[in-house]
């Protein structure tokens, strides 16, 4: 289980990260962004989040840990339900086909995005799955996370935090 | 299985236990590939998708790789219903694919036959001569990075780590291979051939995936120190003839007999054919299945498998982020399976029920 620390800002090196867990992202202008398709269709922009605590999660239906998580996001989903936070979950670079499938037997309240061909994760410097970041409610990163994390060990108090987390242990 | 730096120490452990083998381990089973006959082969494609979808597009890969030595492509034709029937070559790399395009109507329907032989292949790998040698754009293309492969930042401190106590090309080459055997497995969870996103394996630390991941790994490695090499995409043919269960075909019907092979070049020996994937294969999958490094089959393939391949296989490629001509959609990081769209949308290679193709193969008269 990874241990979610909070990332440098996203200017603060060039392509280099103080943390060693994550490369600078490229995000335009600093700022997280993406605009892709869910699996009915609708498109999503990021930006129309602004106000709300974000999870990206980045995932794969290959990614075994994944597998479990996503379930987990559902939970923490319908625990935060009065607190405006918002998931997305990135599809990365899988056929639409795929990844439909994949959840007809688990279908989730929160949009799964699909990033074919890869171009917002390699944006976002993802460089395994699952990664998450949280994003506050001016879309600024807060938090990521590299590998598998328990969310059902965490509250949405704990996301809406300013305050750096307390380290999770394995 | 999670690597960690312990692991590093069988990096250096692994080619000194193998030489300590008794001898009698190896020789136990006979493993020995050499160029004798060629085979001819004919491998049948047959593709078919749901009617009344919308406008619906086709790329069948086709055994067009050619090396005098080992593969010659004979041709394909074929019998369809489409619009638009074309055999296409990805520029990069020079993938050969038959492109399909129907319009809707009829249920779309295509049948590709190839021909093709087949030779064994085996390196001296004691005996430098004078290979053709690369082009610098040959060199530059096996050496660079792709979507997947990159060759800096871990993939490079991997291979460094790997390759510190070897002095020549051949002693790197061979440690990233042992070390590949030694820290890698095959997972029968993976779907289908694997992804190849070496980065995701080594960060992860879960160096767990079939071919398309364990060999693109190897490629990955060895680029990243200078090495050129490649996958080679591909297909199993026949059986194997030296009582490999694992690493032959058991039916005519090979729709799922994709495989993945990797190659090095080195100076005084040319393009090496390795795969420490199949090492792998074995291990799992020779009967009765988990076998142990020791095991006398496994040994015989490790050893083998560096520097010859039994060819009762058929090479398609060596292409990497592939865009598939006509499409909108993304490029394929590899093209070893049939590929579809509907209506704009890419189909599920891998799945059946969406997708569906037979792929069947026979042995011709050898020559």
């Amino acid at each position: 289980m990874a241990n979610p620390v909070p990332p440098p800002p996203a200017q603060a090196t060039e392509g280099k990260s103080a943390s060693s867990l994550v490369e600078a992202p490229q995000w335009a202008d600093g700022k997280p962004s993406f605009v892709l398709d869910d699996i009915t269709g609708t498109r999503h922009d990021l930006s129309g989040s602004s106000g709300r605590v974000v999870l990206v999660h980045f995932f794969a239906t290959w990614c075994e840990p994944c597998r479990e998580e996503l379930p987990a996001l559902q939970r923490l989903l319908e625990r935060s339900r009065n607190s405006g936070l918002a998931i997305f979950a990135v599809s990365v670079g899988e056929p639409d086909a795929r990844v439909r499938r994949f959840f007809e037997p688990m279908p989730m309240n929160f949009p799964i995005v699909l990033d074919r061909d890869r171009a917002t994760s390699k944006t976002w410097r993802v460089e395994m799955l699952p990664t998450t970041y949280v994003l506050d409610r001016d879309l600024k990163p807060r938090l990521v996370v590299e590998g598998e994390f328990h969310w059902d060990r965490v509250t949405g108090e704990q996301l809406f935090d300013t305050t750096p987390p307390v380290r999770q242990d394995r | 299985m999670t690597w960690n730096r312990r692991n590093f120490l069988q990096a250096g452990l692994s080619t000194s236990l193998i030489a300590a083998l008794p001898r009698g381990a190896a020789a136990q089973h006979v493993f020995t590939p050499k160029p004798d006959a060629w085979r001819n082969f004919e491998m049948v494609t047959r593709v078919e998708l749901a009617k009344g979808q919308g406008a619906t597009q086709a790329w069948v890969p086709l055994p067009s790789f050619s090396e005098p030595e080992w593969t010659r492509p004979m041709g394909s034709t074929w019998q369809t219903n489409a619009r638009v029937a074309a055999l296409v070559r990805d520029p990069k790399y020079g993938a050969e694919m038959l492109h399909l395009a129907w319009d809707g109507g009829e249920a779309p329907m295509a049948e590709v036959t190839s021909k093709f032989a087949t030779r064994d292949r085996a390196v001296d790998l004691a005996k430098v001569g004078t290979p053709t040698p690369l082009s610098a754009d040959e060199r530059k293309l096996y050496t660079g990075a792709t979507e997947l492969i990159p060759t800096e930042g871990i993939v490079k401190q991997t291979a460094d780590m790997i390759t510190a106590r070897a002095r020549s090309e051949h002693a790197k080459a061979r440690a990233m291979y042992e070390w590949i055997v030694d820290n890698t497995f095959r997972n029968p969870k993976t779907r289908g051939c694997g992804v190849g996103d070496i980065v995701a394996m080594l960060k992860s630390g879960d160096l767990s995936g079939k071919c398309a991941d364990l060999n693109a790994l190897y490629v990955g490695l060895a680029r990243s120190v200078g090495l050129p090499a490649r996958d080679v995409y591909g297909i199993r043919v026949a059986p194997s003839k030296f009582g490999y269960r694992s690493l032959g075909t058991s039916s005519p019907i090979i729709s799922k007999a994709q495989h993945c092979r990797a190659e090095v070049y080195l100076t005084g020996l040319g393009w090496v054919p390795v795969d420490p994937a199949d090492v792998r294969k074995v291990v799992l999958e020779e009967p009765p299945g988990n076998l142990p490094l020791s095991d006398a089959k496994v040994a015989a393939a490790r050893t083998t498998l560096f520097g010859a391949w039994e060819m009762n296989w058929a090479a398609y490629n060596v292409a990497h982020d592939v865009k598939l001509p006509g499409s909108t959609g993304p490029a394929v990081e590899f093209l070893m399976y049939p590929q579809a769209e509907v209506a704009g949308a890419r189909l599920d290679s891998l799945d059946p029920d969406t997708f569906k193709y037979v792929i069947t193969s026979k042995e011709l008269t050898s020559s």
